[in-house]
């Protein structure tokens, strides 16, 4: 029995077709993951299962009837989007039970009854927080678990359909959503599980959809296949997973220097940052590290504690100082704070060197355009041309541009944080590869924070871990997984 | 797949969009045309003349408006600074017997002063545009009625008449001041950095500081400008009138704010283009034009303009939804 089946659907975009043809249908008491690089097709399917989108052909069955014509049937499915969609400054009872809350007389609403209510949902999934509280006040990882509870809570679905869910979510919460995910499974409900990191998929799931270049491209048991399978299907060439990306030309030249830096968020933090280096920080998401690095940028405030780049003292507190003195950041928030989003590429690009674009007092469009050519194809931006928008280019794409851009400004210090989030296996590998040229080749001090141990030990020459805006630890690139691991959950101090 | 129907499709979706200006154009050139058609007044010369020297102050303040509108915000208090200004230049005339251009030039002065105070004030204390110009418009109306005690400054020396009222050759001198910002501005905006820096603003402003962008002297200095061009709108129209009244200006902020939307200005910041807004100004100088042709009972006469610029700024998301429609039709057959 197939619970909720597409049917040969298409979908076109200006330029682009989405989805081409796709057949794919999900079962009851099964956990059906679909992966595929960034601008495969996986969220136009996911806006097309759940009537976002309506497809140009094809069909959307729910329960075997046509979801398109009756779209009440999309009620079916319960969807946990990749991105928080909580109510900030409401409870979190009164998130859980939107808008189905039934308490009292019609259209009133009982806080106290909600609250109740509440109460075994949230010991359900564990979440350590009081029904009253508001959700912005709450952990991002309790906010993501509170997203998922509140779509298991609405009893009528039939399928749960979850968009990288574990993107923020903390090693042990991530085992909790597994327990839920795997006791919705034995209500025989379906599972639609939708994610970049493959020893999930493996751990959790039962059969796989893999999309490439709006294509499904394979489909089998995981019993069957094992992690260089999925990558050769999603990327169409061999990447090798054991590949190191650290810098092998570290000078002893010291290019930054942090003593006792304290901030909002994080205390009494020193370290040092040689030429060619590549230094990880490891932490669990709120540890202090985007902080951290956004104060020395001149971005956040500090508190007390003295910074030097190249033995001259810094100036703090202001971007436009440090990006004119080589300290760049290249932010995780990329669609908010990375890119200018209705601006084309070439505008995205020569904004930070308008003043070596200048023709008399004009910008000279000639020389933007030359410009923009030659970061696309340095740094091999997939783009239809210069003009295109940029929110219209995928994640990976994205951050490529940006990276381009900072290099223009001939940067001392990179720093990337967490510059492989939401981006496909495939990319990370290039970006990888560009942070390790940029450091061995120009000698590039680079800062990498990053939640994922992986990409961590793969790329740092050093480690320094964090623990609640402290300094828990510091290791070479050899050290134990174990041992650092240890330190990020304050297990060590 | 049928590629080729992907590429036309782009290329008529590029198109529409790109012709955000080209459609309110259009919209406008039909509105003269029914507008001749349905009046024998409309084309002639005098009315023509009035039509410019009433849409050049909406416009000027339309132009201005929209630049704050880029980087995302707005200014209440334009209409106000006009008329603070207006009435200073006119005491200084009056009063206090300085020479006329001087005084121009003084006023010009203090509009740029006032604007900076305002973009001081939003960017140093953090404060929501919106709300805090709608304070500093009672402030600056205030000292209107201190200075003036709701009385007009008359006796403005008549040299000056010739700004307001005057015309070079055909044209009213206040629409040429009118294009004249507007080329300064375009210049601004389209081709030098500040312009590109006003866009990046405008898409992100947490992207623009990481970009090293010095994002609240941007801010002051746009605040400052708008300032400056209120005031310039507030003694042209003190030397039009050959008065200065604290009346000047009530209907600027709202009408600026509609013309730059009509012109295809985004209120959220960063997409747009001045010119636009000029256009949107004519499209309800038109509109008012035509209510006073067409004989409309006085007390009618807001309600009829209110619901045609309710129209005119729904025009663009009307051809969206119609088009929308289309395509859902297509694929039901």
């Amino acid at each position: 029995m197939k619970i909720l089946e597409a049917r040969n659907i298409t979908k076109l975009f200006p330029g682009v077709v989405a989805l081409d043809s796709v057949d794919i249908s999900f079962e009851p008491g099964e956990i059906h993951c679909v992966i595929g690089e960034n601008g495969a097709g996986k969220s136009t399917l996911i806006k097309c299962l759940t009537g976002v989108y309506e497809p140009e052909e094809g069909e959307v069955l729910i329960g075997g009837e046509n979801a398109i014509r009756n779209k009440t049937l999309f009620n079916k499915v319960a969807y946990v989007p990749q991105e928080i969609d909580l109510f900030g400054y409401m409870s979190v009872a009164e998130n859980l039970f939107l808008p189905y809350e039934q308490s009292g007389i019609k259209g009133m609403v009982n806080q106290r009854e909600l609250a109740k209510k509440a109460i075994p949902v949230l010991e359900q999934f564990r979440i350590p927080v009081k029904p009253d509280e508001l959700v912005k006040d709450i952990s991002v990882s309790s906010q993501q678990l509170l997203q998922i509870a509140r779509a298991v809570v609405h009893k009528d679905y039939e399928v749960l359909m979850l968009d990288e869910p574990t993107t923020s979510l903390t090693t042990s919460d991530t085992q909790i959503l597994f327990e839920i995910v795997k006791k919705v499974k034995e209500e025989n409900k379906a599972v639609i599980f939708i994610s970049h990191k493959l020893e999930e998929i493996f751990a959790l799931g039962d059969v796989l959809t893999v999309f490439r270049n709006g294509k499904k491209v394979a489909y089998s048991s995981l019993k069957d296949i094992d992690i260089p399978w999925v990558i050769r299907q999603m990327t169409g060439r061999e990447v090798n997973q054991e590949q190191v990306y650290y810098s092998e030309k570290v000078l002893d030249e010291v290019l930054l220097e942090v003593k006792n830096l304290t901030g909002e968020r994080f205390k009494n933090i020193s370290f040092e940052l040689r030429k060619g280096e590549i230094l990880g920080f490891s932490g669990l998401v709120g540890a202090g590290r985007s902080e951290l690095m956004q104060a020395i940028f001149g971005y956040l405030p500090v508190y007390s504690g003295s910074v030097k780049l190249c033995d001259q003292e810094w100036k703090l507190g202001d971007t436009n100082y440090s990006v004119k003195h080589g300290f760049i950041y290249l932010p995780e928030e990329r669609k908010k704070q990375g890119i200018l989003p209705v601006l084309s590429i070439r505008e995205n690009i020569s904004i930070s060197v308008l003043d070596d674009l200048k023709s008399g007092i004009n910008i000279s469009k000639k020389k933007e355009t030359e410009l923009a050519w030659r970061v696309i194809d340095t740094y091999d931006v997939k783009t239809p041309g210069v003009d295109k928008e940029i929110q219209f280019l995928s994640g990976g794409n994205q951050q490529k541009v940006i990276i381009g851009r900072a290099m223009n400004c001939n940067p001392q210090v990179l720093v990337f944080d967490e510059p492989t989030k939401g981006i496909d296996v495939g990319t990370k590998a290039e970006i990888y590869r560009l942070m390790k040229e940029l450091a061995e080749e120009k000698g590039i001090g680079i800062i990498l924070i990053s939640s994922e141990m992986e990409e961590i030990k793969k790329c740092s020459n050093r480690i320094i871990a964090l623990y609640e805006g402290r300094k828990a630890g510091e290791y070479d690139a050899k050290a134990d997984k174990e041992a650092i691991l240890g330190s990020i959950i304050g297990v060590n101090s | 797949m049928n590629k080729e129907k992907v590429k036309t499709n782009n290329a008529f979706v590029n198109a529409l969009k790109k012709s955000n200006m080209t459609a309110i154009g259009v919209v406008l050139i039909l509105m003269i045309a029914v507008a001749s058609i349905a009046s024998p007044y409309f084309l002639d010369i005098y009315n023509v003349q009035s039509l410019l020297r009433d849409l050049a102050f909406v416009g000027m303040i339309g132009i201005a408006q929209s630049l704050l509108l880029l980087v995302g915000e707005l200014d209440l208090s334009v209409g106000k600074v006009a008329s603070l200004c207006g009435i200073l230049s006119g005491m200084m005339m009056v009063d206090y017997k300085i020479n006329p251009w001087l005084s121009f030039l003084l006023a010009l002065t203090l509009g740029l002063i006032f604007g900076g105070i305002n973009g001081l004030i939003i960017t140093k204390l953090r404060l929501n545009s919106m709300v805090a110009t709608i304070g500093m418009q009672g402030l600056y109306g205030g000292i209107n009625l201190v200075l003036t005690k709701g009385k007009a400054i008359t006796g403005v020396p008549e040299e000056i008449y010739i700004l307001g009222k005057g015309n070079w050759g055909p044209i009213p001198f206040p629409f040429i001041f009118c294009i004249v910002v507007l080329v300064l501005v375009l210049f601004m905006v389209k081709k030098t950095k500040t312009g590109r820096y006003i866009y990046a603003i405008g898409n992100s402003r947490e992207a623009a500081k990481i970009l090293g962008i010095k994002v609240d002297k941007i801010r002051i200095m746009i605040y400052a400008i708008v300032g400056v061009i209120s005031s310039l709108a507030g003694v042209l129209y003190v030397s039009r009138l050959g008065s200065a009244q604290s009346a000047i200006g009530e209907s600027w902020p709202m009408n600026s704010i509609a013309a730059s939307v009509i012109g295809g200005v985004s209120l959220t910041g960063g997409l747009g283009n001045p010119a636009g807004a000029l256009i949107g100004a004519a499209i309800i100088s038109i509109i008012q034009n035509m209510i006073v042709l067409f004989g409309v009972n006085v007390y009618w006469q807001s309600a009829v303009s209110g619901i045609v610029v309710v129209i005119a700024i729904s025009f663009s998301s009307i051809s969206e939804i119609m088009r929308e429609r289309k395509q859902k039709k297509i694929k039901l057959n």
